[in-house]
């Protein structure tokens, strides 16, 4: 991997970052689609590839179920096998053991786990998910962690985290003896939950391991906790984590969200959200999102979003056609899905420009505008900005809404 | 009029004719006034001025050459174009500009929407996909909402600009009722057809529909037809009442505005109608060849009265009639299906009906009971094979009997065709031009990649064993699980052919065998550029290797949508293909005498035995597919691998002990 620092914030810690890896140079901060099971749902991977899009993300635990290890041996690789030219980052396995999986328990030596295919009890070990993901070949990888849910209280929390750099090690001994680093690079996963002492420990502990990975990421949120606390988490670790290295947190895809972590200094994100609302009828816009069943939108002409460069918008599709067939019609899922691909990439986008014409808290402030306006502000967003001197609210009087405060379009509003 | 009566044959014409015009029966009720809802309420209220003339687009004019031509009802090649006509056309008779045009050769395939897409293809696909150049919207989803909402889009061109297809390649048709939907629908009016959206049966009118197809400006558009959707055996009376409808149906989508333009130049060649609405028949009369043969001769006659002022400026219904179009799916002669709930993502009904090949199993087709009040004599009055004796007919025999007595230069159409087979066979005894796609995509619904090529490479030697090949696969069967070849045996990807070695075999250029890297990318910053240095310099097109059979086993297990998307456009692509291997057999050669063109409909002929002697007809994959289709539908939700992994074994021991 080669990594370079390009632009910084003046005011906030963003930047924009060059991180070229063996299927090309991805600009970054970027937001990476999910492609669970080796296609973004409806596209093909051209499709995706000129939305804009050079990193998508594979789902360790599904590709090595269906279509399993040995038909990627064959096939020389996911890249190979969904068509997919550009950058790739597979998770290791960890989250969907805890997330799919009834019956996973924790040892020292893994992860303990029902298989699907038989019921029998299978063990899922750090060198074997990294095994596993050299056989899918992605450019990044990520270690096996030890996953708890964010509302993990007591002992546990401390123990996973604990293990979690144990397994880091065990990963990167299993990655350099597989001679793929030159091809494939391995991140670690800062743990701790939400304990600012655990996730210090962790920091010291992985930061040590610096030269022997390639970047981190941020685990173990958006899971459900308190906003206020996400993203001191991420403050904490976006702070402390080396300049050197790409930094990405696990688990956020809403606008605000990606916003408030890039301005905290991450690069990279993930969620299946904006494709699997998208799925749902909904369409992201930079005033907020649109539900697009309602009966509000049946009879609008206009597209989506006039300013939307997807091909969606630039085929004028309108609201109207759209709310005639989204969840009936596959077509409607593919045309949503890539809006809003497209709508997360240009609020990544945007913001890489912001930050290299050195107006990226501006860019902040009208975003927040757009999108929330008189509705309110979350909270949560406000402080955090705050914290690294921006303040969203400066001339302006709107209300703060406690909470997530996330905008969602209600069938009420109608 | 014409006084047919003379021979006891041409008496029950008559009868019918008299019944139908309202001569004859002491009736004065005529054509414009039987049937007709307020010609104010078209002319005078509903519509803006604006709407009723052509628009600032001109009109367009469907035409069609005749290529070749060797018999009424043989094998032929057509070129279908649609010609922008500038406005000025109408007065000055400029010539019409070329350019502007859509064409396109004929034997061809055209491409049925779903709600007013292509299923499972996004815009850019729709657009991308060589195969797909005529659409046709069936009009009836949008019948949930008043007014239909594409009648909401504004400017010159708002049924295309809704749905956003391509005006320099696509051809949209609209017509009310999806062609392949037979289920029981309650019974149309003298003015109105049962359509169906998601809310109920609708009413559409008459004047509704004209106010739709004269507003929304589609390139074609189907006269309404009516259609009985109840179970047959229908009664003489039923069929007296489909046929009359159906005539003065068509009369009244005829009916020129009072402020139209007067019809155009006839000096452009090929020319179809002199109406200024491109508008296609469905040749009523069911499966009884004598209600048919009226039906066609209501539309060659030469109409008089207040018909003929009706209708003015054309003097016989046909003069306004731009091709014929014929239904498959109602002429199949099963029981129509109970009216469910509309299930999403439903299989076509193409494959599910029950005779699977009509054409040889003609003893489901339905003869409807001689026409006639008893004292009408029970035959057919126009020179044709059909005795007194009521004769099961086959498809080719129906629509030879719609077609006998109409002119051979205009297109014929067909939808719900269910085999490759049956296209060729419709080819070979009808002549029929254009063939509705819609097997493709029920294939691809479940799963299928098309693979078969017309005519077989002469290297293909007969099968040895009994079994036929199929038409495609069924990629959800396991044996694709780990095979990483293109999808079809018979079609090569465009990659294969920019090798060192290229193939010998066609191309398929489908985004699934010949996926391109794209032609742009959005960038979404200033920096992007440095993502793009080397590719978006290079201007060259490059084709990627085909997407494998394992690859989309796997999407199609794990229930990813991108399978269906790549499945259609890979399917469409075949068939397009297919047809296009039809053209070429009577392209080739460059001597145009008549011994030559018996020598290709020989060569033709013996192409086709050759055909069904290889493929399976009975399409025996799609069944297996459906079945599949539907174990991993029915499977959905979290845990259902366990579940299938679980059946699969069962299956295998099962298979293991059994073997």
């Amino acid at each position: 991997m080669q990594f370079e620092v390009i632009a910084t914030c003046n005011t906030t810690r963003a930047r924009v970052c060059r991180m070229e890896l063996a299927h090309g140079v991805t600009m970054l901060p970027t937001f990476m689609p999910v492609a669970t099971q080796a296609a973004i749902k409806g596209l093909t991977a051209e499709q995706v590839e000129s939305l804009g899009i050079t990193l998508i993300l594979n789902n360790t635990y599904h590709l090595n179920l269906r279509p399993g290890i040995k038909t990627l041996n064959e096939v020389g690789g996911a890249h190979n096998f969904q068509g997919w030219n550009r950058n790739l980052l597979t998770d290791s396995g960890g989250f969907q053991l805890v997330s799919l999986s009834k019956f996973t328990k924790i040892t020292e030596d893994g992860a303990l786990f029902a298989s699907p295919f038989t019921g029998e009890p299978t063990m899922l070990t750090p060198e074997e998910s990294i095994s596993i993901q050299h056989c899918i070949g992605a450019d990044i990888i990520m270690q096996l962690d030890d996953v708890v849910s964010s509302l993990t209280v007591g002992p546990r929390v401390a123990e996973a985290m604990e293990r979690s750099v144990r397994w880091l090690d065990r990963c990167i001994e299993q990655h350099e003896r597989s001679g793929r680093c030159d091809r494939q690079n391995l991140f670690a996963i800062v743990q701790g939950g939400l304990d600012a002492e655990l996730r210090d420990r962790c920091l010291q502990a992985m930061i040590a391991r610096k030269d022997r990975v390639a970047g981190y990421a941020i685990g173990g949120l958006s899971g459900g906790e308190e906003k206020d606390i996400f993203w001191r988490i991420i403050k904490q670790c976006a702070e402390q984590l080396p300049a050197d290295r790409p930094r990405y947190a696990m688990g956020v895809g809403f606008a605000e969200d990606l916003l408030v972590c890039v301005a905290l200094g991450v690069d990279m994100a993930d969620c299946v959200f904006p494709t699997r609302t998208a799925r749902f009828g909904v369409a992201l816009t930079f005033k907020g999102p649109l539900n697009l069943r309602l009966r509000k939108h049946a009879e609008s002409i206009e597209p989506i979003d006039e300013d939307c460069p997807c091909s969606t918008c630039s085929s004028r599709m309108s609201r109207a056609l759209l709310h005639h067939i989204v969840t009936i019609e596959t077509a409607g899922a593919h045309a949503v899905t890539q809006h809003n691909l497209v709508f997360q990439a240009q609020v990544m986008g945007r913001a890489r420009d912001a930050i290299t014409e050195g107006r990226f808290p501006d860019y902040l402030r009208t975003f927040f505008e757009n999108y929330f306006g008189s509705q309110g502000y979350p909270e949560w967003c406000v402080n955090a900005l705050r914290s690294v001197g921006v303040d969203l609210l400066e001339g302006k009087d709107f209300p703060l809404i406690p909470g997530s405060g996330a905008k969602w379009e209600y069938s009420d509003v109608a | 009029m014409i006084r047919l009566i003379g021979s006891d044959g041409v008496f029950q014409t008559a009868i019918f004719l008299d019944h139908l015009l309202g001569r004859g029966s002491g009736s004065q009720l005529l054509l414009t006034g039987r049937y007709y809802t307020s010609d104010l309420f078209f002319m005078g209220t509903t519509l803006d001025p604006g709407s009723q003339s052509q628009g600032d687009g001109g009109a367009r004019m469907l035409t069609f050459h005749l290529r070749k031509s060797w018999s009424r009802f043989g094998p032929r090649l057509g070129r279908i174009a649609l010609l922008e006509v500038p406005r000025e056309e109408y007065t000055a008779g400029i010539s019409i500009d070329e350019t502007s045009s859509v064409t396109f050769d004929t034997p061809n395939i055209l491409v049925g929407t779903s709600r007013g897409v292509v299923p499972h293809l996004s815009r850019d696909h729709c657009s991308s996909a060589d195969a797909i150049r005529w659409i046709n919207v069936p009009f009836e989803s949008f019948m949930e909402q008043t007014p239909p909402i594409p009648m909401l889009q504004t400017g010159p061109d708002p049924l295309r600009t809704f749905l956003g297809f391509d005006k320099r390649k696509h051809i949209v048709s609209l017509c009310l009722r999806d062609p392949m939907d037979t289920r029981e629908m309650p019974p149309n009016g003298n003015t109105y057809v049962s359509a169906l959206c998601v809310r109920g049966v609708r009413k559409v009118t008459l004047s509704e529909w004209r106010e739709y197809a004269y507003k929304l400006k589609p390139d074609i558009v189907f006269a309404l037809s009516d259609t009985p959707f109840t179970a047959p055996p229908y009664s003489q009376k039923r069929v007296t009442k489909s046929i009359e409808r159906s005539v003065s149906w068509l009369a009244d989508m005829l009916r020129p505005l009072k402020s139209s333009v007067p019809s155009c130049s006839p000096s452009v060649s090929g020319r179809l109608s002199q109406h200024p609405l491109n508008v296609f028949v469905n040749m009523a009369g069911g499966t009884s060849i004598p209600a048919r043969e009226v039906f066609a001769h209501s539309l060659a006659e030469e109409l008089h009265g207040p018909d003929l002022e009706a209708v003015r400026p054309i003097k016989r219904l046909d003069d306004g009639v731009v091709g014929y179009s014929f239904h498959l799916a109602t002429l199949r002669g099963s029981v129509p299906k109970p009216l469910g709930p509309h299930r999403r993502n439903q299989p076509n009904d193409v494959f599910q009906l029950e005779s699977p090949n009509m054409l040889q199993d003609t003893g489901k087709l339905i003869e409807v009971p001689t026409p006639g009040h008893g004292e009408v004599p029970t035959s057919s009055p126009l020179p044709s094979s059909f005795a007194e004796s009521p004769v099961p007919s086959d498809t080719a025999s129906l629509l030879q009997a719609s077609l006998r007595q109409l002119p051979e230069g205009k297109p014929r159409l067909v939808t719900g065709v269910r085999s490759p087979h049956e296209i060729l066979k419709l080819i070979r005894d009808v002549g029929v031009d254009i063939f509705e796609a819609d097997l493709a995509i029920a294939a691809a619904n479940v799963g299928v990649a098309l693979d078969f090529v017309f005519p077989l490479p002469p290297d293909h030697g007969p099968l040895e064993e009994c079994k036929k090949k199929d038409v495609g696969h069924n990629l959800y069967d396991h044996v694709y699980a780990r095979q990483y070849g293109r999808l079809s045996d018979c079609l090569a990807g465009a990659a294969e052919s920019q090798s060192q070695f290229p193939t010998s075999l066609p191309i398929c250029p489908c985004i699934a065998c010949s996926p391109r890297s794209p032609a742009s990318h959005v960038y979404h910053s200033k920096v992007d550029v440095q993502s793009y240095e080397e590719t978006d310099r290079n201007g060259k097109v490059m084709y990627g290797p085909p997407r494998s059979r394992g690859y989309l086993h796997h999407l199609l297990h794990t229930h990813e949508m991108s399978a269906h998307t790549m499945l259609v456009a890979h399917n469409l692509a075949v068939l397009d293909r297919f047809l296009s291997g039809v053209r070429d057999l009577f392209l080739g050669g460059d001597g145009d005498d008549t011994g030559e063109g018996e020598g290709k409909i020989t060569r033709f002929a013996v192409e086709v035995n050759r055909f069904e002697s290889v493929y399976d007809e009975s399409m025996e994959v799609l069944r297996m597919a459906r079945k599949c289709w539907h174990k991993v539908d029915l499977a959905r939700g979290k845990g259902r691998l366990g579940r299938e992994k679980e059946k699969q074994a069962l299956i295998e021991a099962r298979g293991v002990s059994g073997g």
